[in-house]
């Protein structure tokens, strides 16, 4: 629970169990279970510890928001809880917000909500990966959650002697999101990384 | 509420409370004292000591002692044979041991002994030759169980000690644990033998052990001579009465056909309705308990059938147990080369003697739509689609 309000709320006293009431609900009832519909850009995680395996899968509009967000999952109910909480967490959300969402407000064990991240992640990469291939402006199109083209970030690297992938997303934001990207900048930094 | 936990533990029967009362009452003392009250509960005991004897089959009541609970039993049969064969420093165990055995004898381990661990088939039984390759000359002990706690499997004690005495100077130590109050207990060719209070409807809080004449045995707990200077402690008289109570109870009672029928009937329907579902343990229903049934439904996963069927008012138990700090599949299990996406769905039904027909019909009725909703929530859904 990293939520935090003034104490002078009397709700917040019942927090804890609104949040494991909303988990539970969550589990009997999951929501959006199944795939999304054609077409669809799919991601899973699993853990070898305990088994687990969870598949998302999304549907993006072309504002590159999520319009759709379904789950699979085999395994223990905070899983299937977080996973489903999730989906409805998404929704609406550009895949660049989705990426970085922190789930904040689910009792769950936060191994099972973190495995239920990497599996949206995978998905959002998945999407990303498609775009990058689709995108048919004139310059090539490298970080897709922030619309970077691979012109900017040549553009910043020279201008600011930039050597590292994490100091590109935080002059331009290129990688910043799902993380597809960040093997494509890798590359442009070394093709740029001339003797000065 | 459905309790299809036995194994787990099980309630307290109606007459063990009715011979326990008193003794939680006006009759009191000290079973140490000298005086009247102290005879009485001396009394008690002996009396219950009788009936673990007769229920095991013990030739003498002096070769029965009381310890708080079952691992107690196997904690002390194994390292009190150890402490009398400081010489020999090396154990014979299986994998699929309960934690009372398995973890004592890892810890062991590391404390100079050297342990075989013997596997077992995909039945979850043992290869008898792979026991006998085994012992040495310097084994100071074979521990085994007699009853699987997660799938019923039985293990062929008679043969393993005549096998153990034959072939070596070891111990032979069994886990009757999950066997007593369910099957007939025949304790030929064993040495020690435990056995555990609330899984045959005695309270929690009592064991015993069985120890053969003539086997020496270090004491565990130092003080006064409580049984025979053996094991020292006050005895906990309602308790020790409590399981002769439940001892004659699973002598006299002629349930267990009961039982086998109902667990017959759960596990043949399950099996067929459920595409997903098989077997954990041997087919050959002779060689398990009569009253456990391990099945894994394929591809989904055991806490979440688990979680359903609670809520639906029926308990049972996971082999696939998930904590917050550890995630493992059931080490029985996995000795059995029980795939991994199975052995995740893994699912345990013991049953009892307070279960009836309709609490059956009742589980066969609500577990197959359980399974089938968590089965069109599992990401295997292409393995799923080929089951069926």
């Amino acid at each position: 629970m990293q939520l935090r309000i003034l104490p002078c709320n009397p709700w917040l006293n019942f927090w804890p169990q609104i949040t494991r009431m909303m988990s539970t609900d969550h589990f009997f009832n999951p929501r959006n279970v199944g795939d999304a519909d054609e077409p669809r850009f799919a991601g899973r995680s699993a853990s070898l510890a305990c088994g687990a395996h969870v598949r998302f899968s999304i549907q993006v509009d072309e504002a590159h928001a999520i319009s759709q967000a379904r789950f699979r999952a085999a395994g223990c109910s905070d899983l299937v809880a977080a996973a489903s909480l999730l989906t409805e967490q998404v929704v609406g959300l550009t895949t660049a917000a989705a990426a970085t969402i922190e789930q904040e407000q689910a009792d769950v064990d936060p191994q099972c909500a973190r495995l239920a991240r990497e599996a949206l992640l995978d998905a959002i990469r998945d999407f990303s990966n498609a775009a990058r291939d689709d995108w048919a402006g004139d310059e090539a199109l490298i970080c897709t959650c922030f619309f970077v083209s691979e012109r900017t970030i040549e553009r910043e690297i020279q201008a600011r002697g930039l050597t590292t992938v994490a100091e590109v997303t935080s002059a331009c934001n290129a990688g910043g999101g799902c993380g597809s990207c960040h093997q494509l900048i890798q590359e442009i930094l070394a093709t740029n990384d001339l003797p000065r | 509420m459905i309790y299809l936990d036995n194994n787990a533990t099980t309630r307290v029967a109606p007459e063990v409370f009715d011979a326990m009362h008193p003794f939680l009452s006006d009759v009191f003392g000290n079973p140490s004292s000298a005086h009247t009250l102290g005879r009485e509960m001396k009394r008690a005991i002996d009396d219950s000591r009788e009936q673990v004897a007769t229920l095991i089959g013990a030739s003498d009541t002096s070769e029965i002692v009381f310890t708080s609970c079952g691992s107690e039993s196997d904690n002390w049969a194994i390292r009190g044979v150890l402490g009398t064969r400081p010489e020999k420093k090396h154990i014979v165990t299986t994998l699929v041991e309960h934690e009372a055995v398995r973890n004592l004898c890892r810890l062991l381990e590391n404390d100079g002994y050297e342990v075989t661990w013997l596997g077992v088939d995909h039945n979850g039984e043992l290869d008898l030759d792979e026991l006998r390759a085994a012992l040495r000359p310097d084994t100071a002990l074979v521990s085994t169980m007699l009853a699987n706690n997660e799938t019923g499997v039985l293990f062929p004690i008679q043969e393993i000690g005549r096998i153990v005495h034959e072939n070596s100077e070891a111990a032979f130590h069994v886990d009757g644990v999950q066997a007593v109050g369910k099957i007939p207990i025949n304790l030929e060719n064993v040495d020690l033998f435990a056995l555990s209070g609330h899984k045959l409807h005695a309270p929690q809080g009592i064991g015993a052990l069985y120890v053969r004449k003539g086997i020496s045995l270090s004491p565990m707990i130092i003080g006064g001579g409580q049984e025979q200077g053996r094991r020292a402690g006050t005895s906990a008289v309602p308790n020790i009465v409590g399981l002769g109570a439940a001892c004659r109870l699973a002598r006299e009672d002629d349930d267990h056909a009961h039982i086998e029928r109902l667990r017959n009937r759960l596990e043949d329907e399950i099996l067929k309705q459920t595409p997903n579902a098989r077997l954990n343990g041997a087919a050959d229903r002779s060689k398990r308990l009569p009253n456990t049934s391990n099945i894994s439904f394929e591809y989904v996963d055991g806490q979440n059938i688990l979680m359903h069927l609670d809520q639906a008012g029926i308990c049972v138990s996971t082999g696939s147990a998930c904590h917050s700090t550890t995630h493992e599949s059931s080490p029985t299990l996995r000795a059995m080369n029980v795939p991994y996406t199975a052995a995740q769905g893994s699912i345990r039904f013991s049953l009892g003697r307070y279960n009836t027909e309709a609490e059956i019909e009742t589980t066969l009725s609500v577990l197959p739509e359980i399974v089938a909703k968590l089965a069109a929530m599992s990401p295997y859904d292409k393995e799923l689609a080929a089951l069926k």
